[in-house]
């Protein structure tokens, strides 16, 4: 699985710092153009995605529809401009609701200290040990398929890092000699969190919700797929890869191809774009490569 | 290490407790209705007191917690009730699938262990090569690929186009007996999807380890003693490389179901996952309650045997082999 | 102890490998039966029978395999008797139906075969305790009577035109029927009957597998071992049919139209009765103006549906009486007309708004048209549909759920439905027109209420003569062009792929319903299998 963390971490590794450079650049034009995309085209050519023409069903690639037409004679690149653009959006606002969960346990866990914290941190071991996907699938079920189950069943598997990583920020930023001396010299705990432990935190859970986005489409797009996120006349990643499955078994490939192709340069992109970000603010991490 | 098996068994249970309570907690506060998925299209038509008579009859009236308790002492009996899409018992649905899907995932894995640390171990010998930028670039990539896409650009390449691999399925015929041949010929594509899903966690792990070994002072200094490059690669680095990864498979559990949900399902292998799905698609309760608790075991079983391996891999036990 | 370590590894995987491979004796999923035989067939079909009781409604318009009806349809869908020894003679004014047995059926546990179990069997139908959603198919029976071993006399309530249609229902053995629960004893899933082929496991889910019945009245069947694999994936059929796991298999006609030159496979088409339609509740402002309806009807291109969904298999549906067969009324096809559809909609008021959308009294043209979630073919009726509808200045907004979601909302929201039945056409008008069953389950769905029809069809179904049901039925196909409270879509042709081995095979005229009664086996006992 596109486990992005983990590529970032070990994208680093033996690259020299030119190609690096070059990596990054690439990646925030990738991004930057997939941000253009979603935003930009389909307001522009203000198309009705569902809209079919029967008589232009299954073209392959050409000229004028650079990704070929799908089994009713939609226009593939279209299509997945729309899709990138629901995944997307599914993508960001798990991450950000993701984000905010596991900031606010994380930020919970280490201020409240003692049991709170044990028993906090346990649950969150707990939920660790069941697959994502598979708490994603039980979630999905129980709620039918639409685009908020998605959201939520994405935003409630993916919140566990995050807290983790909030919580070990809270708790080396609280032993920072500065910090120690702001309570002993009488600041009120809003201020410290706010003037102190905010601006430390900020970054890493803002780095964590960048590295989720990518991991948010992936599972829309697995869920989808497997027939249990959006509905299949919708356009998402997922959708389009689920429903070109007939057009491959009678031999046609380009329904399939492309669509996977818009899921893997988004998260190449991106996950590119966080390493290069994570490497600034997190320089000490270089050498723990292997955690 | 007893202790450290007991320790985490002992953990196991409170965790299982806690996730099948979260299960009927998510199943209680979702709009679904057991009675209307159990009454399945007969129910649209079916009347008023025949349904409430079902809700007594299956329970579903009684409070959360009583029907959690219900369900788990009856499924510590080995009772885990009936699967209302696969119309058996959940015990027998796993019982006879449970094999074909460690059959799958271990054959993914093997290769996948194989295969990445080749890859891993080449492209560690010269960083920055093309041969490490190929490999790794390529490890990126299919990273980033869902194996259900991978899966299906594999059916049609090898089962449409080239018409060399069967597309799915267990067995060629419709015979009822099983014969290793024709699993075999099934299981390459599954498996080697599912291996390729998995393989750019171990090229990428293993070309980070034994590169980092090949800078360390042991590897230099028999670098330094002249011994072959070969001797150096595979009798120092990959050794002290390849420890991280070994203590780190076990991790991999929840990427290997998560990886063989999907791959099952492209191939339509008749494994524990594919139920999955079709459980989910029929909300299918009781199945799904018992297939969650289970993959939680799998996945505490795999951070079990990482533990176990990290203390027989223990550097002061036998760092230099 | 590292090198160890991986070896140890790497051999306790292989261990566990073929400790697997060892101990799994059997495949979860497997098609069953034993294919490549001469005289076993394995098929996929994508439905499975809730019940294999007839007394529930199993096999109601033959075809059953485990039983037979006292009469049965011949390949052109002609009546011929069965467990009946020839024809009913129907006297009294089209009242009264007497049957005249065969002699010599035994049920496959060797008892005999009596006008008891005819009796026994009707009469537990009608029974109100009996959980027979068809039941009112037999309304017009007032009692069933048994004269000697080898007579029963129906009599009826009104003349009712097609009841010898209706008598193909199986009929199930007293004997061993009669001694249980009629909804939930285990004859619901181990029956048996007088049938060319006796149950021998029902994998609910997976398949049912069926052995020749030696005894058969009619013969025994060549094709002594018959598995019919359910699998409810269009994808996944067709993916086992490829991998040699199923002899033959229904498709979706993409999926079957690559196996048109193939070698070893032929591919049958059956038409059908089988339409898709869009319901225009009565209940919507929108959905229930005639000009809407109208506009809708004359404004959906059912050509370009056919040949591109369809691939061409299927044939363009002006009402639910296809326009091949002899009860269809020439000159109600609608051509399609966008610009008429618009003229319609002007006329009647409805004035283009803002986003061309149009609007009359405040109220926007606009209306949910549901499908059934997975289903593929209705989703994509549902989207030419809406972008047909579109260009006539009509949003139709299409939306996908399961029938729990759906049906609450049929009152008021338009849904992608199906149904058709080839035998009369009594059966599936009078359920889907008639504004008495307005939103009675699956029947009138769209809540039509038209008084003409509603008469008419009293007519049609009371009548015996020819001609006079003829009259009626051309009344209701005008009326429905009228007034076209359904958007009839298309009737489609069901595809099915066969193994060559099996010889030239037959299909009959299929309804809707493509359960275990069609497809190329609705004979299998007559197939005979090259050597």
């Amino acid at each position: 699985m596109a486990d992005t963390k983990d590529l970032v971490w070990r994208a680093k590794g033996g690259v020299r710092r030119s190609t690096r450079a070059w990596r990054v650049r690439t990646s925030a034009v990738l991004v930057a153009a997939v941000v253009l995309a979603v935003l930009v085209v389909p307001p522009l050519v203000n198309l009705d995605e569902q809209a079919v023409d029967l008589g232009m069903k299954l073209h392959p690639p050409s000229l004028s529809h650079p990704f070929g037409t799908d089994d009713v004679g939609r226009d593939l690149l279209l299509r997945c401009v729309y899709g990138l653009r629901v995944s997307l959006l599914v993508g960001v606002v798990a991450a950000v609701v993701a984000t905010v969960i596991g900031t606010a346990v994380g930020a919970l866990a280490a201020a409240s200290g003692g049991w709170v914290d044990r028993i906090v941190m346990r649950l969150v071991d707990v939920f660790s040990s069941v697959p994502h996907l598979l708490l994603g699938i039980f979630i999905v079920a129980m709620f039918r398929p639409g685009v908020w189950p998605v959201v939520v069943s994405v935003a409630l598997t993916h919140w566990l890092s995050t807290a983790r990583i909030v919580r070990a920020e809270v708790l080396s930023l609280r032993s920072r000699p500065y910090v120690d001396a702001a309570i002993s010299g009488g600041a009120s705990r809003l201020r410290v969190a706010v003037r102190h432990l905010l601006p430390g935190v900020l970054p890493q859970a803002g780095l964590a919700a960048v590295l989720m986005v990518p991991h948010a489409i992936w599972h829309e797009s697995a869920l989808s797929f497997l027939g249990l996120g959006l509905p299949t006349h919708q356009a998402s990643l997922g959708t389009l890869v689920q429903s070109a499955r007939g057009s491959l078994l009678a031999g046609d490939w380009w329904p399939t191809l492309f669509p996977g192709v818009f899921i893997i340069v988004p998260t190449l992109a991106i996950a590119g774009l966080a390493g290069a970000w994570r490497e600034r603010i997190n320089p000490r991490r270089r050498s723990e490569l292997m955690l | 290490m007893a202790r450290l098996a007991g320790r985490r068994a002992l953990f196991a249970v409170p965790v299982l407790l806690v996730v099948t309570f979260g299960v009927f907690a998510i199943a209680a506060a979702s709009p679904f209705d057991p009675v209307k998925a159990y009454a399945g299209t007969a129910g649209l038509t079916a009347s008023q007191e025949n349904l409430d008579q079902l809700r007594a009859n299956l329970g579903v009236d009684k409070p959360l917690a009583a029907r959690w308790w219900d369900w788990l002492t009856s499924a510590l009996t080995g009772d885990l009730g009936d699967s209302s899409v696969l119309r058996q018992p959940v015990a027998d649905v796993i019982g006879e699938r449970v094999g074909w899907s460690v059959l799958l995932a271990a054959t993914a894995f093997l290769v996948a262990i194989l295969l990445g640390t080749t890859l891993g171990v080449l492209a560690a010998r010269r960083p920055g090569g093309w041969l490490d930028r190929a490999v790794t670039s390529l490890a990126y990539t299919l990273e980033a690929a869902p194996p259900f896409w991978l899966g299906l650009l594999a059916v049609w390449l090898f089962a449409l186009k080239l018409g060399v691999l069967p597309s799915g399925g267990l067995t060629d015929t419709a015979s009822s007996t099983v014969t290793a041949g024709q699993v075999a010929s099934h299981l390459v594509l599954p498996a080697g999807v599912l291996a390729v899903s998995q393989l750019p966690w171990f090229v990428l792990y293993v070309r980070q380890g034994v590169g980092d070994a090949l800078g360390d002072d042991p590897v230099r200094g028999a670098r330094a003693r002249g011994l072959a490059e070969r001797t150096v690669l595979l009798g120092h680095a990959l050794r002290s490389g390849m420890l991280p990864v070994l203590t780190l498979i076990g991790s991999r559990v929840p990427e290997l179901i998560t990886g063989a949900l999907l791959v099952e399902t492209v191939f339509s292998w008749p494994g524990i996952a594919a139920a999955t799905v079709q459980a989910a698609t029929a909300v299918d309760f009781s199945l799904l309650a018992a297939l969650t608790a289970l993959a939680t075991a799998a996945v505490l079983l795999g951070n079990l045997v990482a533990d176990l391996l990290y203390g027989l891999a223990d550097p002061r036990v036998g760092f230099d082999g | 102890m590292r090198a160890r370590s991986i070896r140890a590894a790497g051999g306790a995987a292989a261990a566990v490998a073929l400790a697997v491979a060892a101990s799994a004796c059997s495949a979860p999923g497997d098609g069953g039966g034993s294919g490549g035989a001469k005289d076993s067939a394995v098929v996929g079909i994508a439905y499975e029978p809730d019940t294999l009781s007839p007394l529930l409604g199993y096999g109601k318009d033959g075809n059953s395999k485990i039983f037979d009806g006292l009469l049965t349809h011949d390949a052109d869908m002609k009546l011929k008797p069965a467990l009946a020894a020839e024809l009913p003679e129907v006297t009294d004014d089209g009242k009264t139906y007497t049957y005249k047995l065969r002699q010599g059926v035994k049920f496959s546990d060797g008892k005999p075969f009596t006008a008891k179990d005819v009796v026994f069997t009707y009469e537990t139908i009608l029974d109100k305790k009996t959980n027979n959603a068809s039941k009112t198919e037999l309304d017009a029976v007032k009692s069933v009577e048994a004269k000697g071993d080898d007579t029963v006399v129906f009599r009826l309530k009104y003349p009712y035109a097609p009841f010898a249609e209706r008598t193909v229902l199986p009929i199930a053995p007293e004997h061993v029927a009669g001694k249980q629960d009629v909804n939930n004893g285990s004859f619901t899933t181990k029956p048996i009957g007088t049938g060319p082929y006796e149950l021998v496991k029902w994998s609910k889910g997976e398949k049912l597998s069926f052995k020749a019945n030696p005894d058969y009245w009619g013969g025994a069947p060549k094709v002594k071992n018959f598995t019919m694999a359910i699998i409810k994936d269009d994808d996944i059929r067709a993916t086992r049919l490829d991998a040699g796991e199923l002899d033959g298999a229904i498709l979706p006609p993409n999926l079957a139209k690559k196996y048109k030159n193939d070698g070893d496979k032929k591919t049958y088409t059956a038409k059908t009765f089988d339409y898709r339609v869009v319901t225009l509740p009565t209940g919507n402002k929108v959905t229930g103006d005639t000009a809407v309806r109208r506009a809708l009807d004359v404004g959906v291109d059912r050509e370009a549906m056919v040949d591109s969904i369809l691939d061409g298999a299927g044939k363009e549906a002006y009402g639910p009486v296809p326009t091949d067969s002899p009860w269809f009324t020439r000159g109600t096809e609608r051509k399609f007309d966008a610009a008429k559809a618009e003229k319609i909609l002007d006329d009647a008021g409805w004035k283009p708004g803002k986003d061309g959308v149009r609007e009359k009294d405040g109220v926007r043209a606009a209306f949910p048209l549901w499908y059934l979630s997975g289903d593929k073919l209705r989703q994509e009726h549902a989207l030419a549909y809406a972008s047909d509808a579109k260009k006539i200045g009509i949003k139709v907004e299409v939306q996908s759920g399961t029938w729990e979601v759906i049906q609450p909302r049929m009152p008021k929201d338009a849904v992608l439905a199906g149904g058709g039945s080839p035998a009369d056409p009594d059966f599936d008008q009078y359920t889907l027109l008639k504004s008495s069953l307005a939103g009675d389950g699956f029947n009138n769905m769209a809540h039509y209420d038209n008084k003409k029809v509603d008469e008419a069809l009293e007519d049609a179904r009371r009548s015996g003569d020819h001609a006079e049901r003829k009259a009626a039925y051309d009344t209701i196909q005008r009326e429905l062009a009228k007034d076209p409270g359904y958007t009839f879509l298309t009737h489609i042709d069901h595809l099915y792929v066969v193994d060559k081995r099996f010889g030239d095979l037959t299909t009959q005229t299929e309804p809707h319903d493509h359960g275990l009664a069609s497809g190329p086996w609705w004979n299998v006992e007559d197939w005979q299998p090259k050597k």
